[in-house]
């Protein structure tokens, strides 16, 4: 992007963008950038985290984090909070793909331990944890009980013996996002749900199985609060979100949404911004039928991991529990919810808008879990399928700044179609493979257009929230197994 | 009946412009686009055959729940359809089509990208002069 004279640093790795920028700007823009992320970022973010400060009802700022890149509406690494009785709600705030999120799992195995039976391990939970176009999930559940599920997520797993019993109290939410209705979901978005759970999906998500990296970072006395205690220790991470489900949830309250501006007198610079005031039936209606699929997504994710815990068993023959493979964490990335915020020196609850942006609440937040009350909330930040991930914890300094929220991932910086010209699928997993990273793609297309070279540098995008004291680092993770959809 | 793709409309999804000489070959084509960012349309085979009814507000809309309900299919049934017959009424609100496809086949279908939703970014279809057009921007 050339350079914008509007955009002024104000510390290190922070940017601001004036309400002078552009006409109905109701709150400034910040973004979360190096100089080198802010120069290549595509003008579509600044175009975008301007629209969002023009919606009814923001406060404080319209965010971009490290890893944003344009979106529908809103940038994907945006962040925006809204006055719950003044404020909109926004289907393209969230995304398609509601709580598309993160869960990370440890393992008490070592690196020489697995890396021999690698290839055994990704193709057994390959053939574990259906992927790709069209596929069916592993679970036969009724459609009368999706309400259930969809309103107790992990708790329900739990109730039916698919879940440890600590593995709710290890989810954002403990699990499940209160506010569930499921007579607010269409039936087609229940019907494409039904059979998917168990499914990770396509395009970038992925389940990876990775190594402890204390040659990029590690932090042994923050680690050790997670249970990881080696330097070469074993973990699992799931990248996936509310499948069909989700995304029906966002087309059907699209259309409504799309249609109802005008009887509410809201005018948007772009129809992807399509909003309704957060108190209207509407806006109560989507947030209803978006927390059903938020906890959907809980429940995928529950499922996978156990199809994962399975996966081990049957290969290091010893049960998961002994593997001692607990759920470190599991974030949303893609979710609105109501919290209490401190800001302009009063206390609110606020509707905050995450799309493509994790949770980071800092040490001692109600929300935060017993086991890391101390340290903070766990955030999984998740690279691409060269570069690996990140686990860090949220602090006090984004309680202050951002409502909370950090970066979620790489960010893309180069289209699907550019991506599958520069490499080829095949080629792509021999190297992988030489650089001793087993993957398993559903479609050789598939895995060209995830290559590493399509996305930001994840340690860039990590280290800048950071130094922005946002989200800390505790330790890098590097693939060595990979399944894609 | 022509597409192509876009590949710098969106950087996360897919994006293809489609025109025709008549609004129904509008719909077919958009129809045989997605099929095609799905799975080789080589491989698939004309055993099953659907026949949809839809009635919608506007013209973009039934399109755009045209290709929903393909999504839907896909999901839902398991089916992918390569061949289609589309008549949409003189009003634009309603439609039939036959849907010719049959059901997903991991082993011998070329199975690409599982197409999730379609987004209302630049959407919405256009006539001018004999050509009908319009952008539609997918979720994967």
């Amino acid at each position: 992007m050339p350079a914008n004279p509007a955009i002024k640093q104000v510390s290190e790795v922070t940017w601001e963008i004036p309400p002078s920028y552009k006409p109905g700007m109701q709150v400034p823009a910040r973004l979360y950038a190096t100089k080198k992320l802010l120069e290549n970022m595509d003008s579509g973010v600044i175009e975008q985290v301007t629209n969002v400060a023009c919606l009814p009802g923001i406060v404080r700022y319209a965010y971009a984090m490290a890893d944003a890149h344009w979106g529908y509406g809103f940038p994907i690494g945006g962040v925006a909070a809204f006055d719950t009785e003044k404020g909109i709600i926004s289907p393209g705030g969230v995304g398609f793909d509601v709580n598309c999120g993160m869960r990370l799992i440890r393992t008490n195995l070592r690196f020489p331990e697995v890396k021999p039976r690698i290839k055994e391990l990704v193709d057994l939970i390959f053939n574990l944890v259906p992927a790709g176009v069209g596929v069916k999930g592993t679970m036969n559940f009724a459609q009368s009980q999706m309400g259930d599920i969809t309103s107790l997520g992990v708790k329900w797993c739990a109730e039916h013996d698919l879940a440890w019993e600590d593995d709710p109290q290890h989810v954002e939410e403990g699990g499940f996002i209160k506010g569930a209705d499921i007579s607010k979901v269409s039936k087609q978005a229940i019907s494409r749900g039904v059979s998917q759970f168990g499914t990770l999906g396509s395009g970038n998500h992925y389940l990876e199985i990775q190594v402890v990296d204390p040659a990029r970072y590690l932090d042994r006395d923050l680690a050790k609060e997670f249970g990881i205690v080696h330097d070469d220790q074993v973990m699992v991470m799931i990248h996936c979100g509310s499948r069909g489900f989700g995304h029906q949830v966002c087309s059907d309250y699209l259309r409504t949404f799309e249609s109802g501006m005008r009887s509410f007198g809201i005018e948007v610079r772009d129809r992807d911004l399509a909003c309704l005031p957060f108190s209207s039936k509407e806006g109560q209606d989507y947030y209803s039928a978006m927390v059903c699929a938020a906890n959907f997504a809980f429940v995928n994710r529950q499922i996978i991991v156990n199809r994962v815990r399975e996966a081990f068993s049957r290969v290091f023959h010893k049960d998961a529990e002994a593997l001692d493979m607990h759920l470190i964490y599991d974030v949303c990335h893609n979710v609105a919810k109501v919290e209490a915020h401190n800001y302009d020196g009063t206390k609110a609850k606020v509707l905050v808008h995450r799309k493509g942006a994790t949770r980071s609440f800092g040490p001692g937040h109600p929300d935060v879990p017993a086991p890391y009350k101390k340290i903070g909330q766990p955030v999984i930040i998740g690279g691409s399928m060269e570069t690996g991930s990140y686990l860090l914890v949220g602090t006090q300094k984004a309680m202050e700044e951002t409502f909370g929220s950090t970066a979620h991932g790489s960010g893309r910086t180069m289209s699907r179609t550019a991506a599958k010209r520069e490499v080829r699928g095949a080629e792509l997993q021999r190297k992988m493979l030489d650089r001793g990273i087993y993957v398993k793609a559903a479609t050789m297309d598939g895995l060209a257009e995830e290559a590493g070279m399509a996305y930001k540098d994840i340690s860039e995008v990590v280290e800048t929230m950071d130094r922005a004291g946002i989200s800390k680092k505790v330790a890098a993770l590097r693939p060595i197994g990979n399944i894609k959809g | 009946m022509t597409y192509r793709f876009l590949p710098d409309v969106a950087l996360a999804d897919i994006a293809f412009e489609a025109e025709s000489e008549s609004v129904d070959g509008l719909f077919e084509t958009c129809a045989v686009a997605i099929t095609d960012i799905m799975v080789d349309p080589k491989t698939l085979r004309a055993t099953t055959e659907r026949r949809l009814s839809l009635t919608s507000e506007s013209l973009d809309r039934l399109l755009y729940d045209f290709m929903t309900e393909l999504i839907f299919m896909k999901d839902v049934d398991s089916l992918l359809f390569g061949d289609f017959r589309v008549r949409v009424s003189s009003e634009g609100t309603s439609m039939e089509a036959v849907a010719k496809g049959e059901k997903i086949d991991r082993e011998r279908h070329g199975l690409r990208n599982d197409v999730k939703a379609v987004t209302m970014h630049l959407f919405g279809v256009k006539h001018q002069g004999n050509t009908w057009r319009t952008t539609v921007v997918l979720d994967i």
